[in-house]
């Protein structure tokens, strides 16, 4: 007759029997479940590395999720895009990426240096850097911000939140001669005097007497088209002598940057955006460092065309616009006496007249383009990662297959603590 | 779009106002064999003020010695470099004399040695051509001063253009005179004053 107290060991023997089988059908039923259902894993951006060799080796997860600080480097991308193709499902979600976007292009400036222009949410804190360091940071104020970097860096990054974005020059310009026609006058004067010290190559018709005996002419004022001349620069209505060309030459490509009392000519007026208006003189004001083109006297553009783009103003009056005409691109400026911002205006007036005048030319300027060498780019990190993974998802619940998880941690401790105990307490018994 | 006013420059020392009738003289000219848009009517600028910055191309001349105050060499200097045309041409004709001296010094001071104007330089054809430039004066071929002709003026180059000319050859004397005179003349002298100018105003 067995005592109370081996029949209560007995019944304990039992449980842990029972408590055994009861784990190892729940690691079955478990190991069913990952071989016919799935089993989802999570990772962030710290453990992805180990994770992915996990998944691709061990694992093999019907779903994963990745909880990214900032956008995975282009390896890791690839290799999240390349799991659906093992039967692994990857989901992603952030709550920190602010999409953004980089784009380097070449200035056709003889001086070089690259336009950068960022799209990114508004408010956001764009800064601009190259291998060497930072170049500059600002505050987006709208879709974006741009910068214009003066000498050509091979690449740019520029990093907004936890996105890096990297761009890179593809095309190098091929830059032509300029033509610049008006008559002997200060403004010719000076704007050929800036563009050459800017680097152009010039070739000029300045009219100097009445039937244009003994007007002067620099260069050898070949053809008028793309294959030589890159733009146009017209002062005054005495470059309607070359009408018709400068017309077949802006609608092939060619670029026009035009003085708004020029557009008075028929010829010319037919490619500008806008006539000229009523001159507004400028009281012999010393142009400010800060506002100098405010002490200028203007010729303003009025009864602009539909097409024409207003890129400024003064007041009410506007003073620079811009208009597409056939392939080619036409500028006009209401600023008829620049040369006074570079002669009197403050010390570092020479060269931002210089360069507010070769970006004008520049952004209409024909160039030939040839595809150069460029390091590996980013330009637009989140936007790729969604094209390349689809849109982020949420988090995944913390009730889910974590707390599975955890449990499981603690399943196989459990089960070996059982075992033993039932099987001590057999051999304490004296029971084999 | 800005009319061609001739300057003439007035500084501290010396006598700035010795050639009255020459501003008029080739204003006159530049109306009469060019299209260039000219102010009728000349001005006087002081090398110190701010309006010095207003007329890119300034006459300069004068007999007595010539001192430029800081304000006025640190104008001149800035003006210069900027694009403006200083002509200064030495009334005297005379190398000997104080203008002439001095002036020199000045320039010396202000922007280094000047550069021998080479006589093959597009300032002699940018309008009209001369054929053995520079072209001489009455007061030269004369004997008048130092008795000599000069074969050359010299210059302070920026850029390549040229920023700073100056003149031994005395045309304060020969272009002082009243416009209406040129029609009793065979040659008209003020044509490399013509000059000056155009080559200003498109070089």
């Amino acid at each position: 007759m067995r005592s109370r107290g081996s029949a209560a060991r007995a019944g304990t023997e039992w449980g842990l029997r029972l408590l055994i089988l009861a784990l190892l059908a729940g690691y079955l039923v478990h190991a069913l479940r990952v071989r016919y259902r799935g089993a989802t894993e999570a990772s962030d951006s710290q453990g992805l590395t180990v994770a992915l060799a996990r998944w691709s080796v061990v694992a093999a997860p019907a779903r994963v999720h990745v909880a990214l600080g900032h956008p995975p480097p282009v390896l890791q991308r690839d290799w999240l895009a390349a799991l659906p193709g093992a039967g692994t499902m990857v989901a992603w979600g952030s709550a920190s990426l602010l999409p953004s976007a980089i784009a380097v292009d070449p200035v056709a400036d003889p001086a070089g240096g690259v336009d950068v222009a960022v799209a990114t949410p508004a408010a956001a804190t764009v800064e601009l850097r190259d291998t060497l360091g930072t170049l500059d940071s600002v505050r987006a104020v709208a879709a974006g911000v741009r910068f214009t970097v003066p000498k050509l860096r091979p690449a740019l990054e520029a990093e907004v939140g936890s996105v890096v974005a990297r761009g890179a020059v593809h095309d190098s310009l091929e830059l032509h001669r300029l033509l610049v026609l008006g008559t002997a006058q200060w403004e010719t004067k000076f704007a050929i005097a800036a563009l050459e010290e800017r680097g152009w190559q010039v070739d000029a018709h300045i009219a100097v007497s009445p039937r244009h005996r003994g007007d002067v002419q620099q260069g050898e004022i070949g053809d008028v088209d793309t294959s030589r001349y890159s733009a146009v620069v017209a002062i005054d209505t005495t470059a309607a002598r070359y009408g018709d060309r400068i017309a077949r030459f802006v609608r092939a490509g060619g670029g026009l940057l035009i003085w708004s009392p020029a557009a008075k000519a028929p010829a010319l007026a037919t490619l500008a955006p806008g006539a000229p208006g009523i001159p507004i003189a400028d009281e012999h004001q010393v142009p400010t460092d800060t506002a100098p083109r405010s002490a200028l006297e203007i010729v303003p553009l009025v009864g602009l065309r539909p097409d024409a783009i207003v890129l400024e103003r003064r007041g009410d009056v506007v003073t620079l616009a811009a208009r597409r005409v056939g392939s080619g691109r036409v500028v006009e400026t209401g600023y008829t006496n620049a040369w006074r911002w570079r002669l009197a205006g403050g010390d570092a007036a020479p060269d931002e007249e210089r360069t507010w005048l070769a970006r004008l030319v520049a952004s209409v300027a024909y160039t030939g383009r040839r595809q150069v060498a460029a390091p590996p780019t980013d330009v637009a990190p989140v936007a790729t990662l969604i094209d390349r993974l689809g849109p982020g998802t949420p988090k995944l619940d913390a009730t889910g297959f974590m707390t599975l998880a955890v449990v499981l941690r603690w399943v196989f401790p459990v089960l070996v603590a059982a075992l033993l105990l039932e099987w001590s307490s057999r051999r304490l018994r004296g029971v084999k | 779009m800005s009319q061609f006013v001739f300057a003439t420059a007035e500084y501290v020392s010396g006598d700035w106002e010795s050639a009255p009738a020459l501003p008029e003289n080739l204003i006159d000219s530049v109306a009469r064999y060019t299209s260039i848009d000219v102010a009728p009517v000349g001005v006087n600028v002081k090398l110190s003020s701010p309006e010095l910055f207003d007329y890119p191309f300034v006459w300069m001349t004068g007999h007595l010695p010539v001192r430029l105050t800081d304000a006025e060499r640190r104008n001149v200097k800035r003006y210069v470099e900027r694009g403006g045309f200083l002509m200064i041409d030495d009334h005297n004709h005379d190398i000997t004399g104080q203008f002439h001296k001095t002036v020199t010094e000045e320039i010396e001071r202000t922007f280094g040695k000047m550069t021998r104007l080479a006589n093959t330089h597009e300032l002699y054809r940018c309008f009209f051509v001369f054929e053995n430039p520079p072209p001489n004066t009455h007061h030269e071929l004369n004997g008048y001063g130092d008795d000599l002709l000069h074969r050359y003026l010299d210059a302070v180059l920026v850029n390549g253009r040229i920023g700073l000319l100056y003149s031994n050859k005395d045309y304060s004397s020969e272009w002082n005179f009243h416009a209406e005179t040129k029609k009793f003349m065979t040659q008209d002298p003020t044509k490399f004053g013509v000059n000056l100018i155009v080559y200003a105003l498109t070089r």
